[in-house]
């Protein structure tokens, strides 16, 4: 990772500024929303594969900071949904397309369908996966 | 079945936030079907999107609207090796692949 930073450097400006923009684990909630609200049904649990590629990625920016390559300058966390009509199709994506980041334990999903059950009609399920985005800006190395 | 993926928009809010692209050369990491692209590159003076994925850099080109297939061109490679000359772009972008 830090020699792909390495070579983003290269092509950009100087002083031009690199995005970061990412999802990182921390126990997602799954959620039925409608149009009358939302409910927490539970949590996703973190896959060791996940939390070991979230800390791989912070190390190489931190890498990248410490060797002068790169200066932070803004950070925000923001929540980026998924919305699944109903559980099963949840289920079956979560399975396929996530597995060895997150999974969602047996009560989660119990209460999720139950929930879903109970809800108004035109109630969703959805998952409420955490984002960070950080700017910064390429720093030139003094020569010499 | 596909999820529907942030329909309240908070990740083109943050990405504007974070970066003006007006008229900006922009690099995009990652950029797969494209789907963060559409976001931004309307705005770019140029974008190249990268990724390794051939199947997924198809569909981007698919989709690329006509207006846009001027300025924004797919390309397959990894980050590990840009094939890219250096102090070219105003902005890189690492879209979901640090």
């Amino acid at each position: 990772m830090v020699h792909a930073l390495s070579e983003i450097r290269r092509t950009l400006k100087p002083g031009g500024i690199l995005i970061d923009l990412r999802p990182f684990g921390d126990a997602w909630p799954v959620e039925v929303a409608s149009s009358t609200g939302h409910l927490v049904a539970g949590h996703l649990t973190d896959m060791p594969t996940g939390v070991a590629d979230d800390a791989a990625a912070f190390a190489a920016m931190t890498d990248a900071e410490s060797r002068g390559w790169f200066v932070r300058e803004t950070e925000d966390e923001f929540a980026f949904f998924y919305y699944w009509d109903r559980p099963s199709e949840m289920k079956e994506w979560m399975d396929a397309e996530w597995k060895d980041f997150v999974e969602i334990g047996e009560d989660a999903y119990q209460k999720t369908k139950a929930l879903w059950a109970s809800a108004n009609a035109d109630a969703r399920v959805r998952v409420r996966v955490k984002m960070t985005i950080t700017r910064w800006r390429r720093v030139e190395i003094p020569k010499g | 079945m596909k999820p529907q993926k942030d329909p309240e928009g908070f990740e083109r809010k943050y990405l504007h936030r974070h970066a003006d692209f007006a008229d900006a050369r922009v690099l995009e990491i990652g950029c797969g079907e494209g789907r963060l692209t559409w976001k931004y590159a309307s705005a770019s003076r140029v974008t190249i999107g990268l990724d390794p994925d051939h199947d997924a850099l198809r569909v981007a080109r698919a989709d690329s609207p006509a207006d846009l297939r001027d300025h924004v061109h797919f390309t397959r490679a990894s980050a590990y090796h840009l094939p890219l000359p250096k102090d070219t772009f105003d902005i890189a972008v690492l879209a979901w692949s640090l």
